[in-house]
């Protein structure tokens, strides 16, 4: 073979992929350069609002002087050795074992970390509403009376089961007359009527006697949760016994809470709460472990979390030392805000903007998810009427990417000028940040159901299912998990929504969480903007800071949520 | 066993116990050439069930079946052969109304089953469809269990029937029932996909319907996946009237008594005994087609 033959195989570089590199290049430039500005303005938020740099500075060494670089002298906070060597050093190592060694574990390890966090969350909201909006006994009264429509609405479906149309009007009548009464509460307080039926709820709470607080947590939250809880275990260990073992050991638990109380002074709701949403599904899932027995190592992760964090903390105590002088902590959490930075909390915020949240996934998630079945099932294709739903999606699609001051103007107009629904109140914050999601939960929702696979209708149509048979049956469980993402992503952007409730008129600060949903309300995102104009300095940097922290951990936490839906679904399908 | 098959598929002799254990037998023995067996009395003497009058179909503009007159008749498998594009699918979709969900589709003349216009304004398609069952080129089932799948079309059509013995039976009418029994709770997507086919076989003869439309159903499967499909075919045209398309001109001389040949344009150009089709074709176009000399 003569040399200078040029090689086929493009050694001498007559494939030119210059180009290709430079566009990888400038790819990898572009995610970097996003990424790492991204993530340097939340490592300034988090200093800020953490200040880690603080504390005491408990040990400085002054090293022996080195002929060239002259004496050093090295400042070693406390707080962080205490901790790098109590908590940072074991968890890192124990990470690393998870990721060489036993990667079943390290999922476990995850699991078992972000289950109690998001239990605790759960049951730190459940707090929240008992405390600001609903008193435990309303709670109590409302689960019975909903449990005893669904007797009504079961017992008519044994008595009369050749009757749908009947039992489609009694599922939805039967609830409202039995824990609304006729006319509804907040119906009847809109138009100004006097109620005339008293519905079931209000004849439960008007009984001489109601059971204690934590009987009733323990009767209408512990009982439902035990009763899954049982089926789960039982249908995972194949056994009933099994099951109803577990169901009566998870209400044992729960009724270990009256004990607790005399013995401790953990007031007993408390203990029921915690327990029920936290610790109950906690202790499933380490069952399941065990039983399958496999990355077991990963529940060390948990107790080494905690264990280190105690002894850390212990640790400081013993040696007198003094953590950082954090803007975010629990006082923070809850309390209200306050012309001094360091008294000032977020906590009416907090439940402003969870409040806020609620009135949005009622009014959004049946709207959106129901327009979008809709236009995805029933809506005509073809013809004129396909032509005009073909404009009804364009403009959805408009509509999603309005201005939010557009929005607020709306609402403004329509819900305060218009229906003079009060100003500034949790309804009319959630309702116009609900129409401003609207478009962005019914197009991703459309999406969802798009996705499900043609095949699997016709397969529905073909056995003789009518459209509502199929779509209930096939493409609503095929999309859900779709959909519950597409919402939560919408309701993250939501909760940070801040130019229509501005316009809307709630508060810049508000002392006291809102008094139902037609009280006035603040909002974390509006009461960050008032902190940005403090002319205190602490107020704009530490202060502020805080709030963005906890305003991004909501939201962080609502997205995993939505990621670990889907990876649930998606391996289960 | 001819005998047999014979004076079964005379209309009014209800034999079904003894049949399912024929078709037991029959299948222990692995025959898959039963169906050239069968004599033409057969086929002439069985009663019309689904009978087409003028049959034209439009998608928008284009015409996708022309005029078709068509008499298929009862418990017997009827293939619908012919090149891609030659409109059988779509004559197969209007059987049962699953044209309906095309929205571009125009019909026109007359579909009769049992005598009835199944494009009259007083039929309800999804009572149709629960007459008339079909199973589909990819199998489809639905992303539930095994036993969930087969009882589907027992809970949408309500029927007060006792669900566990209904579901063995009819995974039993598909062949099914010896690989799945103990796994009945098992996500049907865990199956091979001869077994998903012969699950969406057995979902569909769950509601016992008098029709079976068949469009491909071995077209996404390996030899012995086909195989078994076809046997099972055989098998259901003792208690059921098939209907099946297929690209495999093999497969329709091999299982079917009746034979239409669509050509391009949506043209129904000649229908005729299974056997006659193939060794003594009337038109000229229908032999190029079948010998491979077009198509």
């Amino acid at each position: 073979m003569a040399t200078d033959e040029p090689s086929w195989y493009g050694e001498d570089s007559q494939v030119s992929q210059v180009r290709g590199r430079l566009f990888e290049a400038v790819c990898l430039t572009a995610t970097s350069v996003g990424l790492v500005s991204v993530l340097v303005l939340l490592l300034y938020v988090a200093r800020d609002a953490f200040r880690p740099f603080t504390g005491d500075p408990s040990w400085a060494l002054t090293l022996p002087t080195f002929p060239v670089l002259g004496s050093i002298t090295l400042v070693i906070p406390g707080w962080q050795l205490v901790f790098f060597v109590t908590l940072l050093l074991p968890i890192t190592l124990l990470a690393v074992y998870y990721y060489r060694v036993d990667s079943p574990a390290g999922e476990v390890a995850y699991i078992t970390t972000g289950l109690p966090i998001v239990g605790l969350l759960l049951a730190g909201s459940l707090f929240v509403i008992f405390a600001e909006l609903f008193a435990v006994k309303a709670w109590f009264a409302s689960v019975l009376s909903l449990a005893a429509a669904g007797a009504v609405i079961y017992g008519h479906r044994r008595l009369r089961s050749e009757a749908p149309l009947e039992r489609l009007v009694l599922t939805v009548v039967v609830p409202i007359v039995f824990v609304l009464g006729v006319p509804p509460v907040s119906v009847a307080r809109l138009v100004g009527l006097p109620k005339r039926v008293v519905s079931l709820q209000e004849l439960i709470l008007k009984l001489p006697y109601l059971p204690l607080p934590s009987l009733q947590l323990l009767s209408t939250l512990t009982l439902p949760v035990a009763a899954v809880a049982g089926w789960f275990v039982g249908q995972r260990r194949d056994s009933r016994t099994d099951g109803i073992r577990a169901a009566a050991l998870v209400v044992a638990g729960g009724a270990l809470g009256l004990l607790v109380e005399a013995v401790t002074g953990v007031a007993a709701p408390t203990w029921v709460i915690i327990y029920t949403v936290t610790a109950v599904p906690v202790a499933v899932y380490v069952e399941g472990i065990y039983r399958r027995n496999e990355g077991v190592s990963g529940l060390a992760f948990p107790v080494v979390l905690v264990g280190g964090t105690l002894f850390g903390v212990l640790t400081m105590r013993v040696l007198g030392f003094s953590g950082p002088a954090s803007w975010l902590d629990w006082a923070y959490l809850t309390s209200a805000p306050n012309t001094t930075p360091e008294l000032a909390g977020i906590y009416p915020a907090l439940v402003g903007s969870v409040m806020i949240l609620i009135v949005i996934i009622a009014l959004t998630f049946p709207i959106g998810v129901g327009a979008a079945l809709y236009l995805e099932e029933y809506a005509p294709s073809s013809g004129l009427a396909g032509k005009f739903v073909t404009l009804i999606e364009i403009n959805i699609a408009n509509l999603a990417g309005v201005p939010s001051v557009v929005y607020g103007l709306l609402g403004l107009g329509l819900f305060i000028n218009r229906a003079h629904l009060p100003g500034g109140s949790v309804v009319v914050g959630g309702l116009t940040i609900g129409l401003l999601i609207l478009p962005i939960i019914i197009i991703s929702a459309q999406e969802a159901i798009d996705a499900v696979p043609d095949s699997l209708r016709q397969a529905s149509y073909g056995m003789g299912a009518t459209r509502w048979q199929t779509t209930r049956n096939v493409v609503l469980p095929e999309a859900l998990p779709g959909i519950m993402t597409g919402t939560i992503l919408g309701l993250g952007r939501a909760i940070g929504e801040t130019a229509p409730l501005l316009l809307v008129g709630v508060a810049a600060s508000v002392r006291l969480a809102p008094a139902g949903f037609f009280g006035k309300t603040g909002a974390m995102p509006r009461q960050i903007f008032a902190w940005a104009f403090e002319p205190k300095a602490d107020f704009r940097y530490g202060v502020l800071a805080a709030g963005v922290v906890t305003l991004i951990a909501v939201l962080l936490v609502m997205n995993a949520t939505a990621i670990i839906v889907r990876n649930k679904y998606q391996r289960d399908a | 066993m001819t005998q047999n098959e014979m004076t079964d598929s005379e209309p009014g002799i209800d034999s079904q116990t003894t049949t399912t254990d024929e078709a037991a037998s029959e299948s222990l023995l692995g025959t898959t050439e039963i169906a050239d067996d069968r004599g033409a009395d057969a086929v002439s003497s069985a009663e019309t069930v689904i009978e087409t009058r003028d049959l034209n179909v439009y998608y928008d503009d284009v015409q996708a079946l022309d005029d078709i007159n068509m008499e298929i008749p009862e418990n017997q498998v009827t293939a619908l052969i012919g090149p891609s594009g030659c409109g059988k699918s779509t004559f197969l979709r209007c059987i049962n109304r699953m044209n309906d969900l095309v929205d571009s589709a125009r019909i026109e003349g007359e579909l009769r089953f049992r005598g009835k216009n199944v494009y009259d304004d007083d039929v309800d398609p999804v009572a149709l469809r629960r007459k008339i069952g079909m199973v589909f080129q990819h199998p489809n089932p639905f992303p539930k269990s095994i036993y969930d799948n087969v009882a589907y079309g027992l809970r949408v059509q309500n029927m007060d029937v006792d669900t566990d013995a209904v579901v063995e039976e009819s995974l039993k009418k598909a062949a099914l029932w010896d690989e799945v029994k103990d796994q009945l709770d098992r996500s049907a997507l865990d199956l091979s996909g001869g077994q998903q086919q012969r699950l969406c076989i057995a979902r569909a003869i769950a509601v016992d319907p008098e029709v079976i439309l068949m469009d491909e159903p071995a077209s996404a499967l390996d030899p012995i996946a086909t195989s078994k499909i076809e046997d099972l075919i055989d098998e259901l045209a003792e208690e059921y009237t098939v209907v099946i398309v297929t690209h495999n001109m093999q497969q329709a001389a091999r299982i079917s008594n009746k034979t239409a040949v669509f050509l391009t344009g949506g043209e129904l150009v000649e229908f005729d005994d299974t056997e006659t089709i193939f060794e003594n074709p009337e038109h000229q176009r229908v032999e190029d087609y079948i010998t491979g000399k077009f198509g």
